[in-house]
């Protein structure tokens, strides 16, 4: 007997479509309002424009914040997968008491409320003497990004046969260059998956870049949060939003799309089924298992 | 040893500003010139007990709105994640990925495109007078700055995410023990109440902590689509710490709200763990 019957069945389809309507209904309507000519985002439309875009590309403060998000995200994203790669190579050595410890420190990022570390960072870059600067909305957000960092390296780093490395080091190789060309490689994977969720988590960070980004120097969600208030603004902050949308779902469905490929090849190299063995060949399968 | 330098990365910047607002909470330190800085519960007190009823209410009131939207968010996902892993079967993946898009869709983006939508000159007023079905400028009252468009925005956010465990529970399920209740003579709807739901509750309870414990210290929704009725908790926070600083006061509710947390993770903690484990543990 089927779990669900045709009539569930379809019930369940027709929610679930529905509930995709509702969830991208919203981001369909920047979209929209993005290409409207009216400067309110009210209905009726009132005809196609790029006037947005242009204006918004015009706009020195908009493009200032849009670049030092960017460059705060792609130095967070290093600084966090890196750091996610020492402690999942750490933790993976550690046992018991000390091995729990370590990884509850490094995953309490996951459960303090970002406000109340936004409010302690204000307090700790206050009480050593600093000013608030975005090396310290990047310290910030790397403390945020990094448990999404090892949460995707350490299972990876499980999953690897430990053998690999310890073949590679009989074969003379340091232990750093096992780790280069040997750990390092295979881990590739795990780690542009961890550098785009971190680049992404940090891009859209609002509260740490609210307290710790000075006045002069807003990230671009403190600037769009200012703009959403402006009324002024409101059309230029959806045209860019809205290529910001579309550019985040386009590496969504990019980095599933590569995920699925490298994982095809991979399965495709250990199962012996890969491009270099066709099923009437007459090499035995283990052959490219010993190859691969 | 290489796990000390993440560990101390993170002790020297979520520890110690912890530390910190934790002194900051007992008066001994103050970023209030001419104060003196001395051991002194009157802040708590006055939080816990006195005077500060106003933010005690704010708090009940933040729990309240939480509690509302994991609820929903949980009892909406569920059908989501069946439908995915009992009817989408081949297709699951590619689903799961359509469901998760918009959640990797800049959060503030989101909001603010539901503040265009509920605004009171909006795209649902505005429709509804295009349409003449309301008589123009007329604005639907509680659409927007209300209990509903908070609960909504924050309902919407996290659906996708709640999903996700309950996917993984429901995937990770061995099937053979709900074959078995059919084989055994249970209906479909037995099978589900009496075999399906129970073995999927861990996932129910992760998407449950998962959108509870990040709307209990929300504040950037209410600033952008709630009233000055219905700002949370976390907007108090971020009062003291704003244009009108107390930094004591403030570090009294940090440290209530970061107290709040860690209890409920310790709570739920257990089913947390299970599913790490499995995540961790390949083998398994």
């Amino acid at each position: 007997m089927r779990l669900t019957s045709r009539l569930g069945s379809a019930g369940l389809a027709v929610y679930f479509w529905a509930f995709v309507i509702f969830l991208f209904a919203p981001l369909v309507v920047l979209l929209i309002f993005s290409v409207n000519k009216s400067a309110t985002p009210t209905l009726p439309l009132s005809g196609f424009s790029t006037r947005w875009f242009h204006e918004a590309f015009g706009n020195g403060e908009l493009t200032g914040a849009l670049l030092r998000s960017i460059a705060i995200a792609l130095i967070a994203a290093v600084l966090s997968t890196a750091l996610g790669i020492m402690a999942s190579l750490g933790l993976l050595v550690l046992r018991g008491r000390a091995a729990a410890l370590a990884l509850t420190v490094l995953l309490l990022p996951l459960v303090v409320p970002y406000i109340c570390l936004a409010v302690g960072l204000l307090i700790l870059v206050q009480e050593v003497g600093a000013r608030p600067s975005l090396v310290a909305v990047i310290l910030g957000h790397c403390v945020i990004v990094l448990p999404f960092a090892i949460l995707v390296i350490m299972p990876r780093l499980r999953s690897l046969d430990p053998a690999m490395n310890e073949a590679a080091q009989d074969l003379g190789a340091s232990p750093l260059a096992a780790l280069r060309l040997i750990t390092l490689p295979l881990l590739a994977p795990a780690l542009v998956s961890s550098s785009i969720i971190c680049f992404v988590t940090s891009f859209d960070e609002f509260a740490i870049a609210s307290f710790l980004a000075p006045s002069g120097q807003p990230t671009y969600p403190v600037f769009l949060y200012a703009s959403a208030r402006t009324p002024a603004l409101l059309p230029e902050v959806i045209a860019v939003g809205a290529l910001i949308i579309a550019g985040s779902i386009m590496l969504v469905v990019l980095a599933e799309g590569g995920r699925r490929w490298a994982e095809r090849r991979l399965v495709g190299q250990t199962a012996g089924s890969g491009p270099l063995t066709a099923p009437d060949s007459e090499q035995p399968a283990t052959f490219a298992i010993g190859n691969g | 040893m290489l796990v000390l330098p993440p560990v101390l990365f993170v002790a020297v910047l979520l520890l110690l500003p912890v530390a910190f607002i934790t002194l900051y909470s007992v008066g001994l330190r103050t970023n209030i010139p001419g104060v003196p800085t001395a051991f002194s519960l009157s802040n708590w007190s006055d939080f816990l007990t006195g005077g500060g009823s106003a933010f005690r209410g704010r708090f009940v009131y933040s729990m309240e709105i939480a509690l509302l939207v994991s609820v929903a968010a949980t009892l909406a996902a569920y059908p989501l994640a069946y439908f995915l892993s009992f009817v989408a079967r081949r297709r699951r993946y590619a689903l799961l990925l359509v469901l998760l898009a918009p959640f990797f869709t800049s959060y503030l983006l989101r909001v603010i495109a539901w503040q265009i939508i509920l605004n009171n000159d909006g795209v649902v007023n505005s429709l509804l007078w295009t349409l003449h079905l309301r008589p123009k400028g007329s604005a639907i009252s509680w659409l927007i700055y209300s209990n509903f468009s908070v609960a909504l925005v924050l309902f919407y956010t996290w659906i996708p995410f709640v999903s996700l465990p309950i996917f993984v529970v429901l995937e990770n399920m061995d099937h053979r023990l709900q074959e078995a209740a059919a084989d055994l003579g249970a209906s479909r709807a037995a099978t589900f109440w009496r075999v399906t739901v129970p073995l999927s509750l861990p996932g129910v309870i992760a998407g449950f902590v998962f959108v509870l414990i990040p709307t209990t210290g929300e504040f950037i929704t209410p600033l952008l689509v709630g009233g000055p009725n219905n700002q949370l908790f976390g907007n108090s926070i971020q009062a003291f710490f704003g244009d009108t600083p107390d930094w004591n006061y403030g570090s009294v509710l940090a440290i209530a709200l970061i107290v709040v947390v860690i209890v409920l993770t310790l709570v739920f903690g257990r089913f947390l763990q299970t599913d790490l484990r499995t995540e961790t543990r390949p083998e398994q």
